[in-house]
Formats: structure tokens, C-alpha cells, sequence
């Protein structure tokens, strides 16, 4: 049997109409679209391979957290609209998330921003915001994984909402299939070795969104996996022979050996407080990271910015 | 904005089937016998209450968009069932399910998922879960009855009485549309309720008691009167009443996917013996049963019409169906917020790919907290 093209048949699903690929991120692709009444949303578009069995268990479980989070709406979390799926061919089935659109993210804003850069209050709420809403998503047990600039949406009252977010099992299955170019940048060392990882994996990126948000540019800009490894280290320092994982075919030896060094080093801007918390936050092992609750408990968020 | 699962009497008098002429008691007859069989045949696979009553309300809320007429209750109510497994993390695979169906379900009832009836089941599930917008989280009046029923003060034996005959009433609760009008909270107080006035329990005093509260059920759950629980009790008391229709036999729907295409072959033939579609014929607007005189209040109807525990009328093997589950062991309290844990090693994320960790047991999703905690009962659902 013929099926139509997977481009015709994405171009118009049920009430929506594409209009432009928003972004590519690690885990699918987000189109802007319209809905009937003409709002502008974001669909996200997962395909999901079917088994035996039907629709998988992760997928399942993973769209009712994602429901679940939405009967208790967060505002520094986007909203989850709808939830719809079309059979494009046998054995598959893909599933649409049909989330809330903003027109501006954190990258446009951080672009946008005169020399003088962001003002120290505006990077304390912003922060505060973000790790909000990270603490959120990780007491409903959902892990990012993908925050960046370009995740957190702005709205037109300038707060932050974290978006791009949801089935990650579905989509440790697809990565696998596709072969999409994601940014670096904020992906935490564990994630970058290859190692077992949890939602302190969100601590880091949120880490380096808020360095970036003082300096304006990236914390760590690498241009390939080891070079993205071998900036982190510049902060962290190249970690011991003992803590260098087992069984990964990088080598410790291919990298240069560095000092550990503190975020301020790196980030002139960041206050003493500032650098204090980022300093947790960006810690190579994932065992020492204050929980997103715990961050908003530290001296920065609760002492006057200082610079 | 949120599909809102709750619905007025009135629409569930003019659902898609009744729409396509299937009577009210009909309709009433099929979710009641597809509840049941998704009752026999869950239990019979050792599935956990939980699992169960989400695949029931799957079935239930599935049939307020489709008519009985397309879509043939018992394949329904095993998608059903193969999803609430999925969802509650006990799955079941489809072809164990299909093999239970066919020892519950008469020849004539088996007919109906016909010579591929794995793909039957299957087709469905995409159909179910569009249907029911993905709302696969469904909370039931189980944790509710005994946190209330905790929270009771009088005679300890009586009081387990009370909490097991109201544990068996809400499953019987399931076999009507109760769960399609009100939430599990409400549903959990009017059972128990229910239970205490057939043991003649009256609830008197209750933990943290407050002058302002006359009834118990105040402490959880406000503007609640005792018609709006009475009219839920009856709505119970109603399965076991003889005057309920129940023909030997439905006649048996062809699958789905022959009723829904005009040009599957039309080598399948309604079988000889049938019986006559008189159920099924449809009904004139005009000649639409009237609504049934008011009920008497419960204290005048029960004692007349039943006869308590186990309730009157009902399958000799009932019993049998929940043999040692009552009360089921209250499930120990998980730290929830603590995320992660500052002691120890950071839980297993959603993220960890199977191969990279052993899995472990994550900590239970908080229930019931989603809605905001409110308590102000059908107004948090505006139409």
C-alpha cells in the first residue's frame, strides 16, 4: 500500500497548519504552526515505533507525566495543549505535542542586549525563574535534558518559560535513528562520557545558562564532543585517574592536564555569590550538585546582586 | 483547556449509540457487561484493582464518542484493558489477553473479534487512545475509601466491614457510569456511605472533628449533599435490582475494521442462530423510555430490596473474584518532594537507558494532588 509522503501529510494535521521549522533539537524537530482559531503554537512531532504490543510502555508513561504535569500549571513552564497522534505508516505511529508559542527566547533577548549587558536584577529573576521551573519538571520526574538559550522562552511580561521538554525514552530511541546536529554547549560531562545520568544533568545546563546570561557568550562554546569536554575541564580540571570512567573509548590521556579553577575565572562578571553557586552547580561529579530546591536557597538568590 | 471527563444526566441519555438507536437500558447493559468482563479478565491475569478500573474508565469514557453499533464492546474493553496495563506499568501482552477473552466470552461474544483478532485489538488501541486524548492517568475512589475510612472513630471490627463492603461496592460502581459524573473522591464518600447505612454504622465521630462539620464526609469533600450520595448509591443499587434488562444473548457485532470499511469482503455472515436485533432496532424519539419514578430514600429502599453483604443478586463467584485483597495493605508513604534525596544517590531518571543502570522502582507519582487541590466539585470542570 502507497502511502502519501510523510511531507504531505505533516504539512496539515488535524487542526493545525505548519508554518516554519522553530528548531531542531536533540530530540525532533519543532515546527511553528496555527491552530483553527489562529493562535500560534509549537508542534512537536515524535514518531513512535510501534512493537507487538502497541504504543511502547515508556511512550506512554512518559505522555501521561507530561499530562499529568499540565493539570498543574506552572508559569515558568510552557503549556502542554494537546496531545494527538496520526498513523503515518504501519508500525509506526507519530505523536504530536502541541505546546503554548512564544515569539522570543533567552538567545534573542541575551543578542538583543546593549553593552552594558543584563542588569543584575534582571539575571537574579531570571535565574530564579529557570531553576523554578527545572524544580518543577523534576518533581513530576521529568529530566530535560536539552535546556538551553534557545529551550527558554520569554514572554511579552519578560518571564521565563522552559520549553521543548518530554519524552525522553521516546526519543533515546530516534537519536539513535537520526543523526541531528545539537548543540554542546550546555550538556553536562556524565552526558558527554557516555555515563548513567539524572536531572542533574539540568543543574549543569542551568548553570551555564546563567554564566552566559552575565557574559553575554557561552560558558563552554565546544565545536566537537572533545573539545566541548576539554573547555569543561578548563573549569573543573581534568578529573583523576580514578573518577575518568571505565569502558569508554575516550582516553584521560588525550587531554591536556588542567587545574581546577573557579567560574569567575572563566566569567569576569559573575559577583561573589554568583560564582559561589555556579561553582556548585557546575561540579564534575553529578554527586555533588545542590538539587534545583536547593539552589534557590543560596545566598545569591537571597543577598542583593553584588557586582 | 482540559477535556472534561464528567458529564450531566442528560448526556449520558444522548450518547453515539443511543444516537444510532441503541436504547438507554441497552447501552447500560453493554458497559456494564464490558466492565464486567474487563473485571473477569483482569482479574483472572492477576491485574492489580488500579489497572482494572483505569481500563474501565478508558471503556467507559471511549463510548461518550463512538457508538456500541461500530465499535464491539468486548474488542473495546481488551484495548482497554491492554492499555491500562501499559499505563499502570503491569502490562499484559495482547495475545494473553485475547486468549483469556476467549475463555470468559461465549462463541457468540468471541465472534465478534473476528478471524484476526490480535489485529483487531491492536487497530483499536490508536483509535482508544486518540478518543480519550491521551488522558491515560486516571484516578480512582480506592485510596480514597481508606484514607476516609482511617479516619472513622467506633467499633474496629465494624469499621473493617464497613471499608471492605465499600471496597466491593466501588467495584460494582464500575459497572455503571458513576465514574462519568463524578470524581473518585466523591465516589469513595457516597460507597462508604453507602455501606455504613446497609450495616447499620452509624459514623458519629471522626478524626480532627471540627464543630462546624455535621457529617464526616465534610472534613474532605464540600457542598456535597446527601442527595447528590444518595442518588450515587442508588445509581450502585440499581446493578443488582432483577428488573434490570438482561437478555440471554447480544447479538454479536462484526469487527471494526469490516464494520467500518463497506468493501472488506462479505465472506462474514451474521451466524444462523441468531437472536432477533430487537434490541437493537431503533427507537423513535418519541417512544424513548421515560425516566424511572424518583428513588425512595436509601433507609426505606434497602432493606426491602437487599440484602446487604455480599450484595443481593449477585454472581455466585463473587466473592471468589477478590479473594484476599480486602483491605488491601495501605501502600507505604514515598518521599516525593525530596528530589533527589540529599544523602544518597540521585534517583533513576526517565532519561537512563536501560542497558547503562539496573532498573529501579521509582518512587510512585503523588495522586491526586493534580487538580490543584481543591475541593470545590464540579465547578474546577466548566463545560
Amino acid at each position: 500500500m502507497s502511502s502519501s509522503s510523510p511531507k504531505s501529510s505533516n504539512s496539515r494535521m488535524h487542526n493545525y497548519e505548519e508554518l516554519n521549522v522553530i528548531g531542531t533539537g536533540a530530540y525532533g524537530i519543532v515546527y511553528r504552526a496555527r491552530d483553527r482559531t489562529g493562535k500560534i503554537v509549537a508542534l512537536k512531532k515524535v514518531r513512535v515505533t510501534l512493537t507487538e504490543d502497541g504504543v511502547p510502555m515508556s511512550t506512554l508513561r512518559e505522555i501521561s507525566l507530561l499530562k499529568q504535569l499540565n493539570a498543574s500549571k506552572h508559569p515558568n513552564v510552557i503549556d502542554l495543549l494537546e496531545v494527538c497522534s496520526i498513523r503515518e505508516c504501519e508500525g509506526q505511529l507519530v505523536v504530536f505535542l502541541v505546546f503554548e508559542h512564544l515569539e522570543q527566547d533567552l538567545s534573542d533577548l541575551i543578542v538583543s542586549l546593549p553593552k552594558s549587558g543584563m542588569s543584575p536584577t534582571t539575571i537574579q529573576r531570571l535565574s530564579i525563574e529557570l531553576l523554578t521551573g527545572v524544580d518543577f519538571l523534576h518533581s513530576h520526574r521529568i529530566v530535560h535534558r536539552d535546556l538551553k538559550p534557545q529551550n527558554l522562552l520569554i514572554s511579552s511580561q519578560g518571564h521565563l518559560k522552559i520549553a521543548d521538554f518530554g519524552l525522553a525514552k521516546t526519543y533515546d530511541f530516534e537519536m539513535k535513528l537520526t543523526s541531528v546536529v545539537v548543540t554542546l554547549w550546555y550538556r553536562a560531562p556524565e552526558v558527554l562520557l557516555q555515563q548513567p545520568y539524572n536531572s542533574l544533568v539540568d543543574i549543569w545546563s542551568a548553570g551555564c545558562i546563567i554564566a552566559e546570561m552575565f557574559s553575554r557568550k557561552a560558558l563552554f562554546p565546544g565545536a566537537s564532543e572533545g573539545n566541548q569536554l576539554d573547555k569543561i575541564f578548563e573549569l573543573t580540571g581534568l578529573p583523576s585517574q580514578q573518577n575518568w570512567p571505565k569502558n569508554i573509548p575516550l582516553c584521560r590521556e588525550s587531554f591536556r592536564n588542567r587545574p581546577r579553577r573557579e567560574p569567575r575565572d572563566l566569567c569576569h562578571q559573575l559577583c561573589s555569590n554568583s560564582n559561589d553557586l555556579l561553582n556548585r552547580m557546575l561540579d564534575f561529579d553529578h554527586r555533588n550538585r545542590p538539587s534545583a530546591l536547593e539552589c534557590l536557597t543560596h545566598d545569591y538568590f537571597v543577598q542583593e546582586p553584588l557586582l | 483547556m482540559p477535556p472534561c471527563w464528567y458529564y450531566e444526566k442528560k448526556e449520558l441519555k444522548d450518547t453515539p449509540s443511543m444516537r444510532e438507536g441503541i436504547s438507554f437500558d441497552t447501552e447500560r447493559r453493554y458497559r456494564k457487561e464490558g466492565a464486567r468482563f474487563i473485571l473477569n479478565c483482569g482479574t483472572s491475569m492477576s491485574l492489580g484493582h488500579n489497572t482494572i478500573a483505569t481500563g474501565v474508565v478508558y471503556f467507559h469514557r471511549f463510548y461518550m464518542f463512538h457508538s456500541f453499533k461500530t465499535f464491539p464492546r468486548f474488542v473495546t474493553a481488551c484495548c482497554c484493558l491492554l492499555l491500562a496495563g501499559k499505563v499502570e506499568e503491569t502490562p499484559k501482552k495482547c495475545r494473553d489477553i485475547i486468549k483469556c477473552a476467549k475463555g470468559i466470552l461465549t462463541e457468540d461474544q468471541y465472534f465478534s473479534f473476528g478471524d484476526d483478532p490480535k489485529e483487531e485489538v491492536m487497530t483499536l488501541e490508536r483509535i482508544l487512545l486518540q478518543t480519550i486524548k491521551f488522558d491515560l492517568q486516571v484516578d480512582h475512589p480506592y485510596h480514597f475509601l481508606l484514607k476516609y475510612a482511617k479516619s472513622l472513630k467506633g467499633d474496629q471490627s465494624k469499621l473493617q466491614k464497613v471499608a471492605q463492603m465499600a471496597w466491593n461496592f466501588v467495584n460494582d460502581s464500575l459497572s455503571t457510569t458513576v465514574c462519568l459524573q463524578w470524581e473518585p473522591e466523591i465516589i469513595a464518600v457516597a460507597m462508604i456511605h453507602l455501606a455504613s447505612k446497609l450495616t447499620k454504622f452509624a459514623v458519629v465521630d471522626w478524626i480532627g472533628k471540627q464543630p462546624s462539620q455535621s457529617k464526616w464526609w465534610d472534613m474532605f469533600v464540600s457542598d456535597i449533599t446527601i442527595e447528590i450520595l444518595e442518588d450515587i448509591c442508588h445509581q450502585v443499587l440499581d446493578l443488582y435490582s432483577k428488573n434490570q434488562v438482561q437478555p440471554e444473548n447480544s447479538p454479536p457485532q462484526q469487527p471494526p475494521s469490516r464494520s467500518v470499511s463497506p468493501n472488506h469482503n462479505q465472506k462474514v455472515v451474521v451466524p444462523p442462530k441468531l437472536p432477533e436485533e430487537k434490541i437493537e432496532a431503533p427507537i423513535p424519539p418519541a417512544e424513548k423510555p421515560v425516566a424511572p419514578p424518583p428513588h425512595p430514600p436509601l433507609s426505606e429502599a434497602i432493606p426491602q430490596h437487599y440484602n446487604i453483604y455480599p450484595p443481593a443478586g449477585f454472581p455466585a463467584n463473587y466473592q471468589q473474584m477478590y479473594p484476599s485483597s480486602f483491605p488491601p495493605p495501605m501502600p507505604p508513604m514515598q518521599p516525593m518532594m525530596n528530589y533527589p534525596p540529599p544523602s544518597q544517590p540521585p534517583p533513576p531518571s526517565y532519561g537512563v537507558p536501560s542497558t547503562a543502570r539496573p532498573p529501579v522502582t521509582a518512587p510512585p507519582m503523588p495522586q491526586g494532588g493534580y487538580y490543584g487541590g481543591g475541593n470545590n466539585y464540579r465547578q474546577r470542570y466548566p463545560k
